[in-house]
C-alpha cells in the first residue's frame, strides 16, 4: 500500500457506485485508480460500469481475468447484489482489501463462503453500513455509558420513500428482480435495522418472526417479491426487537430513506430520529426540514468510508467486518424462512466475533 | 328523568367505574341512578361522584327500574358477559368496559341477546376518543391517504396498574393476559383503521421489566396480518422508568399517503407541582361517555360495531395464545359476525 494514499479500484459500477465513488474521490487520502468489470458480467452491468467510468472521468480498465494485475489497495465491489459475494471472493483471492456493497451476500451459503474466504485472505473485508451516522453514534454512546441501564427492547423503523423510487433507483429490476437483487426489500433493507439492533444492544439475534407482503408497488408484484415487512426478533440475553421495514409510497420523511429507533432499557429509554434535530423552513412549497446531521443515509456512508480509509491506511482491520456482514444475512435468511413457514425461525448459529 | 334525559346504572366500584361516574355526572340530561357493587362502601364512594346516585348491592333493583335505560358494565372482566346478558334481558342498552368478554362464545351470546331485543351494545374502547387517534381515524375515513395497508402502533408509558400487585389484572385467567386486558385497545384501533378488514394471524413476544416473576408481562409486541395481506405492528410497554412518561407513535401508511402521530411534540405541562395528561389523549373518557349518552338518546349508533368487537377480541385472544406458546396463531374466521 502506498504510505500516503489508498489506491481504490471499483469492481463493477452498478447502483450505489455512483455515490460511493465521488465520496471516496473527495477524500484527499484516496486515489481512484479506475473502474473494472468482471469477465462474466452481463451486458447491462458492463454498460453501467462503463458509464460510471465515463461520468466520473476515471479509467475503465476492462474485464481483467486477474485482479492482481491492477495496482490497487482496496477493491470496492459494487455490482448487482447477486454478484456481491463472488466478486468479493475474487478480490480477496487477489490479495486486496475489499469493501462490498450491502447486502453482504444474497444467501446464507454465499455469506458463509465469503466469510470463510475473508478468514483465509491476507486482506480485510468490510461491508457498507450506516453505523457511523451521528444519530446512531449518539445512541450507542448513551447505551455504553449505562444511561438507560440494560437494553430490553429495540424498535426500528427503516422506510424508503417510494415517491423517490424512480429517481433513487436507476433500474427498478436491481431491487425487485430476484435474478439481480437476490430477493425483495427484506434483503435490500433489513440489513440496516439488523446492524442498528446489534450495534445498540451488543446482542445477537437468535430467532426471527417475519410477516412480509407486497402492498404498494406494481414492479414488486410483477417479480413476486415483498415491498414491506414487520418483524419480531429475539436476541441473546432475552432482549427483544421489532422492525418495520420496506418501501412505502410516502415515508414520513423528506429523504429517500430514513430510520427511527427507540430503545427501552431497565433504567431509561432513548429515541433516535434521523430527521431530528432539524431546522424547519416554511415557505411557498410548504414545510422543508433540514436535519442538522445532514442527509442521514449519505452522511452515514460518507463517515463510514472515511473511517474505513483511515483504518486501512493505519494498517488496522475495519471495525465492521465479515462476521457482521454474515450476521445480517443470517437474520435475512431466518426472516425469509419465517415468512414462508408462518412461524418463528431460528437464526443460524455462528454470529459474533465482534 | 326528563323526556330527553337518560338514566343509567353503573355496575362496579373500581377505578374505571369512578371515572365513568364522574364523566357521566358532568353530562347534561344524564342521571346516574345506581352504582351497583359487592362492596357497598366502595360503591358509595363512586356514587358520591354523581349527585343523586344510589349505592346498592341489589342488581335486580337497578335492572327493574324503568328509568334506567342504560347499564354501564365495569368491574372485573369475567363478569362482563354475564352482567351484559342480564342487563339485556332486563331490556337495557349496555356499555361494557373492554375487553368485552374473555371468550368468543361469551361475546357472541352478548351480541345475540342485545340484537334479539333491538338494544345497543358498545364496548369501552376509550382510545378511539383520544383526540390524536380520533383525528387519525377521521383522516383515514376521509380517504386522505387512500387505502391503509401498513400500521404501526407504539405506546410506551411509565405506569403500573393501580393495585396491580394484589389485583386481578395480574391473573391471566381473570384478565385474559396483557394482550387481552390492554392489548384490546391497540387491536381495536387496528381493526378500526383498517376499516374492518379481518386479522388472520398474530405473533406475540413479551418481556418483563418491572418484576421478573409476575404472570403478566409488562410489555409485549405483536405482528398482525390481515385477510388482504395488509400488515400491522403493535408495541405496548409499561416499562418507561419515569411515572407518567409517555412515548406514543402511530404510523398509518396508505397507497396515497402516510399519517404519523407522535405525542412527544404535544403542548404540555412541565412542573414539579403536577402532571397533566398529554393533550393528544386528554378528555377521552368524557367524550366516550358523551357518545354513549347520545346512543342512549337514539341520536347515533355505537361507535363500536358487533363485528369490530368480535374481530378485536378474537385477535386479542389469539395474541394471548401466541404469547403463551411462542408460536404464530391464526385468528379463527368463525369468530367473525356480520
Amino acid at each position: 500500500m502506498s504510505a500516503e494514499r489508498l489506491r481504490v479500484l471499483f469492481l463493477s459500477g452498478v447502483r450505489h457506485a455512483g455515490s460511493y465513488l465521488p465520496m471516496l474521490r473527495a477524500d484527499p487520502r484516496v486515489e481512484i485508480v479506475g473502474v473494472a468489470e468482471d469477465p462474466g458480467a452481463a451486458g447491462r452491468a458492463l454498460s453501467d460500469t462503463r458509464a460510471l467510468a465515463a461520468s466520473a472521468g476515471v479509467p475503465f480498465l476492462g474485464c481483467p481475468g486477474d485482479l492482481a494485475e491492477i495496482e490497487a489497495d482496496l477493491v470496492v465491489v459494487c455490482s448487482e447484489p447477486v454478484r456481491h459475494a463472488r466478486l468479493a471472493e475474487r478480490a480477496l483471492a487477489a490479495g486486496r482489501h475489499v469493501l462490498v456493497d450491502k447486502p453482504f451476500a444474497v444467501s446464507l451459503a454465499e455469506a458463509t463462503s465469503l466469510r470463510s474466504a475473508a478468514d483465509r485472505a491476507p486482506g480485510s473485508l468490510s461491508v457498507v453500513n450506516l453505523l457511523r451516522g451521528p444519530a446512531i453514534r449518539r445512541a450507542r454512546e448513551w447505551v455504553d455509558a449505562g444511561h438507560i441501564g440494560l437494553p430490553r427492547h429495540v424498535d426500528v423503523e427503516f422506510l424508503s420513500n417510494g415517491a423517490m423510487f424512480a429517481s433513487n433507483v436507476e433500474r427498478p429490476e436491481l431491487v425487485v428482480d430476484p435474478a439481480l437483487a437476490g430477493g425483495g426489500e427484506l434483503l435490500n433493507f433489513l440489513v440496516y435495522p439488523v446492524d442498528y439492533i446489534r450495534h445498540l444492544t451488543g446482542c445477537e439475534p437468535v430467532e426471527v418472526y417475519a410477516e412480509t407482503a407486497t402492498l404498494f408497488f406494481e414492479p414488486h408484484r410483477r417479480f413476486g417479491v415483498e415491498d414491506t415487512a414487520v418483524l419480531s426478533l429475539l436476541l441473546t440475553n432475552g432482549v427483544t426487537a421489532t422492525v418495520t421495514v420496506g418501501r412505502v409510497p410516502y415515508a414520513p420523511a423528506q429523504t429517500p430513506t430514513f430510520f427511527t429507533a427507540r430503545v427501552l432499557g431497565s433504567h431509561g429509554h432513548l429515541t433516535v430520529d434521523e430527521d431530528r434535530p432539524a431546522l424547519d423552513r416554511f415557505g411557498p412549497g410548504g414545510l422543508e426540514r433540514w436535519p442538522l446531521d445532514g442527509a442521514a443515509a449519505s452522511e452515514g456512508v460518507r463517515l463510514f468510508l472515511g473511517t474505513l480509509v483511515g483504518d486501512l491506511l493505519a494498517g488496522q482491520a475495519p471495525g465492521y467486518g465479515p462476521a457482521d456482514g454474515w450476521a445480517t444475512v443470517a437474520v435475512v435468511d431466518a426472516a425469509y424462512r419465517s415468512a414462508a413457514s408462518g412461524q418463528p425461525e431460528p437464526v443460524a448459529p455462528g454470529a459474533g466475533g465482534r | 328523568m326528563t323526556a330527553t334525559g337518560v338514566g343509567v346504572a353503573i355496575l362496579g366500584s373500581g377505578g374505571i367505574a369512578r371515572e365513568h361516574a364522574a364523566a357521566l355526572a358532568r353530562l347534561p340530561g344524564v342521571e346516574v341512578r345506581y352504582v351497583v357493587g359487592g362492596d357497598l362502601a366502595r360503591s358509595r364512594g363512586v356514587a358520591a361522584l354523581a349527585p343523586g346516585a344510589v349505592a346498592t348491592t341489589d342488581l335486580e333493583r337497578a335492572l327493574a327500574d324503568p328509568a334506567v335505560q342504560g347499564v354501564d358494565v365495569c368491574g372485573v372482566t369475567p363478569l362482563h358477559a354475564p352482567l351484559t346478558i342480564r342487563a339485556a334481558r332486563a331490556g337495557k342498552h349496555v356499555h361494557v368496559e373492554k375487553p368485552a368478554a374473555l371468550s368468543m362464545a361469551g361475546l357472541h351470546e352478548m351480541i345475540a341477546e342485545v340484537r334479539a331485543r333491538r338494544l345497543t351494545l358498545m364496548t369501552g374502547q376509550t382510545v378511539r376518543f383520544q383526540p390524536g387517534v380520533a383525528a387519525l381515524h377521521r383522516a383515514v375515513a376521509a380517504g386522505e391517504i387512500g387505502a391503509v395497508h401498513l400500521l404501526r402502533v407504539g405506546w410506551y408509558t411509565g405506569y403500573v396498574w393501580a393495585g396491580g400487585w394484589r389485583g386481578w389484572q395480574l391473573d391471566p385467567a381473570r384478565s385474559g393476559g396483557h394482550p387481552v386486558h390492554n392489548g384490546t385497545h391497540a387491536f381495536d384501533l387496528l381493526v378500526w383503521l383498517m376499516r374492518d378488514r379481518r386479522p388472520t394471524r398474530v405473533f406475540v413476544r413479551s418481556f418483563r421489566t418491572l418484576s421478573p416473576d409476575v404472570p403478566v408481562p409488562d410489555s409485549f409486541h405483536a405482528t398482525v396480518r390481515f385477510d388482504d395481506g395488509s400488515l400491522a405492528l403493535v408495541e405496548l410497554s409499561y416499562a418507561l422508568r419515569e411515572r407518567g412518561a409517555s412515548l406514543r407513535r402511530v404510523l398509518a401508511v396508505g397507497d396515497r399517503g402516510t399519517l404519523r402521530h407522535e405525542d412527544d411534540g404535544d403542548s404540555g405541562l412541565h412542573s414539579e407541582a403536577a402532571r397533566a395528561p398529554s393533550a393528544s389523549v386528554d378528555g377521552a373518557i368524557g367524550a366516550q361517555m358523551a357518545h354513549w349518552a347520545a346512543v342512549l338518546r337514539g341520536e347515533t349508533e355505537p361507535i363500536t360495531t358487533p363485528r369490530q368487537m368480535c374481530l378485536t377480541l378474537a385477535t386479542a385472544l389469539a395474541a394471548q395464545r401466541s404469547l403463551v406458546t411462542g408460536r404464530a396463531v391464526d385468528v379463527p374466521e368463525a369468530a367473525d359476525v356480520r
